[in-house]
């Protein structure tokens, strides 16, 4: 029972980070219909930033964090203002979903090559935010830091949904990426709502990476790694229901950590991939997807 | 004057789709804008509602509208149901209708208790049983009618209505064009766009030709001082 215990909990917690990652995407997607591949490098940002700033030039923990989050936020807007301004405004987005996919692609190689000259190559965390052993619950062993980051991905994906759901605003949102031009026709300003979001799931990954990273602990090019996981966990949402991307990221934690425990830890993974994407082609319909008309 | 319209050229590339058209609208007027299809109508009603670029000056209630800025168009009061109606498919009926409201509210509670919407739906009572239906899988003219209903919830002063009747039966034809009559005599100004002539001028009171992306005729508004009919 323990040790069944313990496997839900690694799943949760490997889970939550999905799930925060795919919230994160499938926000932006449902507000500018594109995926953010640099979601994971904003983390990875959040959690070497804070540990420089804090562990290796002494900062005060709080200040260091505000700082981090506020430069986070500052590429993602300068991002938008040029980037994604010829990108998407241009009319650069005419070209087509894989035109688009590149430019959030290279933003990735670039925030990965800075990492690389500014942290260095050696793994490093941010300090933990809430520090100690390991709880001990009736034999059940729980991070501090990962009920942090479930806590987290909870919050912010209820969060989201809700006001996706019952605000004015959170429909707004939804219309931007069903129709910008209906959008725009209404008086929504689909281009500043695309800026707003983008720099809100930067802040929103980065403050992931600080709370997180005791967990697993960062590298310059950790960030990749964590957005294919959100990919895989936002595609189980539509891509666009944030909500539902946190159930979809901690049910693939949960059975990635089943597999490893109960089947094979060396092919865990492998399983894990294998039935997504058996779920992917037999039963689309779990994604959002619709069926194929025979 | 309710839209004043000067020099308006609109082109895509190399195309000349509008050439230096000028005409005038005044408050409380039905105007049609006829042409044949492909004469440049829904390029003109797009420019005037800042959705393509443009050169010339448009100006609503004697305020210069910026280039390219529907936000700001929609606020003053310039409401633009398009000939691909533009709807949120994947969005309710009550939703698409209360996303009109987001020119004048950020509350949804405020939207949904609006006389606004209220309007809307007396408008169009077949909505009424159909509100959290998914707009994607209403007809043609049940989504024209929502189109209609979200142009009524942003409370226009003027409202262009693009080939209202495009492909629908004519019963739903009837009761727009009865819609429209009645917004018109509630006084706001209408600017109906429409390829038939004879069914133009059912409903407006005056008639623009557009020919060849040219103002040929209609241009000028009999109340030039405004003032409404």
């Amino acid at each position: 029972m323990t040790e069944f215990g313990n496997l839900v909990l690694s799943g949760l917690t490997s889970g939550a980070i999905y799930a925060v990652l795919a919230v994160c995407l499938a926000l932006w997607f449902r507000v500018a219909n594109m995926l953010n591949l640099a979601a994971g490098d904003f983390a990875m940002i959040g959690a070497l930033g804070v540990d420089l700033l804090a562990r290796v030039h002494g900062w005060n923990l709080g200040l260091a964090i505000v700082t981090v989050l506020a430069v986070i936020a500052l590429i993602g807007l300068v991002y938008d203002l040029i980037v994604l301004r010829i990108a998407v405004d241009w009319g650069r987005a005419r070209e087509g979903i894989v035109a688009i996919f590149f430019f959030t692609f290279a933003l990735s190689f670039v925030l990965e090559g800075v990492a690389q000259q500014v942290f260095g190559t050696v793994v490093h965390a941010a300090p933990a935010l809430w520090p100690g052993n390991a709880l001990d619950l009736h034999g059940l062993h729980v991070q501090r830091a990962g009920l942090l980051v479930i806590g987290f991905a909870v919050l912010v994906g209820a969060g989201l949904a809700l006001c996706l759901r019952f605000t004015l605003v959170g429909k707004a949102m939804a219309a931007c990426g069903e129709n910008a031009i209906g959008a725009r026709i209404v008086g929504i300003d689909s281009r500043r709502f695309r800026r707003g979001i983008f720099v809100l799931t930067a802040v929103l990954a980065g403050t992931f990476g600080i709370l997180g990273s005791p967990i697993t602990g960062f590298v310059y090019n950790s960030g990749a790694g964590l957005s294919l996981s959100g990919v895989v966990a936002a595609a189980f949402a539509g891509f666009t229901r944030p909500g539902r991307a946190v159930l979809a990221g901690l049910a693939i934690g949960l059975l990635e950590a089943f597999l490893s425990g109960y089947v094979s830890t060396a092919y865990g993974e492998t399983l894990l991939y294998g039935v997504l994407a058996a779920v992917m082609l037999f039963r689309p319909q779990l994604m959002g997807l619709p069926e194929v008309a025979h | 004057m309710a839209l004043a319209v000067s020099d308006l050229s609109v082109t895509y590339g190399d195309f000349v789709a509008v050439e230096r058209a000028s005409f005038e609208v005044a408050e409380g007027e039905c105007v049609a804008i006829v042409g044949p299809n492909g004469n440049g109508k829904s390029s003109i009603a797009m420019a005037v509602a800042g959705l393509a670029d443009r050169r010339g000056t448009v100006r609503l209630f004697g305020e210069p509208a910026p280039a390219g800025d529907p936000v700001w168009t929609v606020r003053r009061g310039l409401v633009l149901v398009p000939e691909r109606r533009q709807l949120f498919p994947n969005l309710s009926v009550i939703d698409n209708i209360a996303l009109g409201c987001y020119a004048w509210t950020r509350s949804l509670k405020a939207a949904l208790r609006s006389d606004a919407v209220a309007h809307a739906l007396r408008f169009f009572p077949q909505l009424s049983t159909r509100l959290d239906q998914k707009v994607g899988t209403l007809s043609g003219g049940e989504q024209q009618m929502v189109a209609l209903a979200r142009g009524i919830a942003s409370r226009p002063r003027i409202l262009i209505i693009d080939e209202p009747c495009l492909g629908l039966a004519e019963i739903v034809s009837r009761r727009l064009y009865e819609v429209l009559a009645a917004m018109n005599r509630e006084g706001r100004t209408i600017v109906l766009i429409e390829e038939n002539p004879a069914r133009a001028l059912e409903l407006s009171h005056r008639v623009i030709r557009v020919q060849n992306g040219i103002v040929v005729d209609g241009a000028r508004s009999p109340h030039g001082g405004g003032g409404g009919r």
